[in-house]
């Protein structure tokens, strides 16, 4: 059909027709693929989103007398930059967090600042050598004094992301946003439509060097993305591009909120409709386009589908999880990454970006495996208490006080008739009730309880009683039914047990 | 245009105050928020601009002991820095922000109850609360 040199020829000329996705959408649905083809040489994406894997590599330049960087500390106001490379190298990560601003500023900012041709703080420590003699340099920089800034995610456009939601009855502060409790809202990452990898999922015209628009200048593609796995839909690009070109417009810092700090990346990719099929990929429209909703409730790799959504119900703002309708928030912004796959049609449309033809195709067969580990971590039900003892709201505080003080425990669960979990007292309680009249143990049970389930790795039970300050949780089975008590004690018999 | 108005009396009172408020003054006025905190109870309630001048001047607020304030500061969105991406529209309870149209973000400032949520969710501090 065509080759991306005739695209090009085109392009030069000024006779190129280029759409961005959306419309793309809409001629495929009237006219079909084979027409489209014909008709369409390119098709423009674009997407905006936090990608956690981005920085930039800079280079300082030689002090007097110099110093050597690498193998001591630097900070970007008062971020930790990465110093094991050469004397004046380094790569400022996204997600590096201030030493004195903690997550309000990050890496993510720093890139921002240097973009937005801001002064920023540079200090770094070295330990001495005959070539490099001095040990500590503070001085401050702009992005115009550096030699290199070069834009480098690791892993950036994710070919479609799983939406989130929540289960648990406590907020979760996650990096897929704030999930209210008992599925009160829903969150999702990802253009749709507009999304770059989705319109090409053989990677039949994206791979090694093909050039896009990243950060309002031209970028490249410079390899798989990490975690890259086409076999699932999830392919993910490494993208490379001259920072000192970029705007930041399409790279802003951000923070996301009890979770930490990320760069929002602007990025395009052209697509050469070369043939029909790449004609159809390019405009599936988002009915067509599924992901998985999970439970970040369950704090596990493996994180269960609450149900499948298409881009189409996730846009339209709102969608059923459970019985009930819920709020959805995109995390990414649609507004802008309309505005660059806009801005990629311009520029062609103008010739100033011509299409670059892959050096090396995207793998289609790598898999993203998970981390091996020598240790597996275990889970509640290996190590809680299960000669649990619970008592009934009713149930008399003397009563309670005798059978916390013959079991030796801290902790009773209070449970109704169905043996749901109503409340709990502990030891604490019941000094703190003596000589305030209260009989019952309904009058002094805690009622909202922090619980723990079954099948729930141990060191997030461990990080909800630090958060909570309390010594213990009861268990809870997949019906609400109380099976145990996790407690400290329980915990620092594992250290021991692990040594 | 309707206004926002804070209604602040003593925990110690106690009653009905907004069946109080609506018997005697004839007044409806929406009910946007109430919270006991240990300044006393508040409603945060919503009336038409002339509504509020009948209120202040009724002796009502007198005779209950209520303070009034009208809120003039609110939620405060910044247009330059907001990229629309959206994180803070499934928090807001009221539907005060939401993606329009064309996918910007909307807000309107008669729905905000002040709750502050969404404030800290913007990932780029868009979002700002004037303290009343």
């Amino acid at each position: 059909m065509k080759t991306v040199a005739e695209i090009n020829e085109k392009i030069r000329r000024g006779e190129a027709v280029v759409v961005t996705a959306e419309e793309m959408v809409e001629i495929v649905k009237e006219k079909g693929a084979a027409a489209a083809a014909r008709e369409v040489d390119v098709v423009t994406t674009g997407t905006f989103g936090a990608m956690c894997s981005s920085g930039a590599f800079l280079n300082f330049g030689h002090a007097d007398p110099p110093i050597k960087l690498g193998g001591g500390e630097i900070y970007l106001n008062d971020v930790p930059a990465y110093a094991g490379l050469a004397a004046v190298d380094t790569y400022i990560g996204s997600t590096s967090i201030s030493r004195t601003r903690g997550m309000e500023y990050g890496g993510g900012h720093v890139i921002e600042d240097l973009v937005r041709g801001k002064e920023v703080e540079l200090r770094g420590r070295g330990y001495g050598t005959d070539c490099y003699p001095r040990k500590e340099i503070e001085t401050t920089i702009t992005i115009h004094d550096l030699n290199q800034a070069i834009l480098y995610c690791p892993r950036t456009a994710y070919q479609r992301y799983n939406a989130a939601t929540n289960s648990r009855d406590e907020t979760l502060y996650t990096y897929m946003g704030t999930l209210l409790p008992e599925y009160g809202n829903v969150t999702f990452s990802g253009a749709g439509v507009l999304g770059p990898l989705g319109r090409d999922p053989g990677y039949r015209t994206i791979g090694v060097g093909t050039r896009i628009f990243l950060g309002g200048a031209q970028g490249y593609i410079a390899w798989e993305g990490t975690q890259h796995y086409p076999g699932k839909g999830l392919g993910t690009i490494a993208v490379v591009g001259d920072l000192k070109r970029m705007d930041a417009r399409y790279l802003r810092g951000c923070t996301i909120h009890r979770y930490g700090t990320s760069l929002y990346v602007g990025l395009g990719i052209p697509i050469p409709i070369l043939d029909e099929e790449v004609a159809r990929t390019a405009g599936t429209d988002e009915t067509q386009l599924r992901t998985n909703l999970l439970d970040y409730g369950v704090p596990r790799r493996e994180r269960p589908v609450v149900r499948e959504v298409t881009y189409a119900e996730l846009r339209s703002g709102r969608i059923v999880v459970g019985k009930k309708e819920v709020p959805v928030s995109p995390l990414s912004s649609f507004r802008m990454a309309r505005e660059i796959a806009w801005t990629l049609k311009r520029w062609i449309e103008k010739g100033e970006f011509l299409l670059s033809e892959p050096v090396e195709r995207l793998p289609a067969d790598r898999v993203f495996r998970p981390m091996k580990q020598v240790a597996p971590v275990p889970l509640v039900r290996e190590v809680m208490t299960r000669q649990v003892v619970t008592v009934g709201p009713e149930c008399s505080i003397a009563e309670a006080a005798r059978i916390l003080a013959e079991k030796g425990f801290d902790h009773l669960p209070v449970v109704d008739e169905h043996r749901r979990l109503v409340g709990i007292i502990t030891s604490w309680d019941i000094a703190t009730s003596v000589g305030t009249g209260k009989t019952r143990v309904s009058e002094i049970m805690t009622r909202k309880v922090v619980t723990a389930r079954e099948d729930e790795p141990v060191d997030s039970v461990a990080r909800s009683l630090e958060l909570h300050s309390i010594s213990g949780v009861p268990v809870l089975n997949e019906r609400g039914e109380v099976t145990g008590v996790l407690t400290s004690d329980d915990l620092s018999k594992l250290v021991g047990r692990r040594r | 245009m309707r206004r926002k108005v804070l209604l602040r009396c003593s925990r110690e009172r106690g009653g009905p105050l907004l069946a109080e408020l609506v018997k005697e003054t004839g007044l409806l006025p929406h009910l946007l928020r109430a919270d006991l905190t240990a300044r006393g109870s508040e409603l945060l309630i919503s009336l038409e601009e002339e509504e509020v001048e009948t209120l202040r001047t009724s002796s009502f607020l007198k005779e209950k002991g209520v303070e009034l304030r009208e809120i003039k500061r609110t939620l405060q969105l910044d247009r330059e820095s907001c990229t629309d991406c959206g994180a803070c529209i499934s928090l807001c309870p009221t539907g005060a922000l939401r993606l329009g149209e064309d996918y910007s973000l909307q807000l309107e400032e008669e729905r905000c109850v002040f709750c502050g949520l969404c404030v800290p969710a913007c990932p780029v501090r868009a979002l700002k609360m004037g303290e009343f």
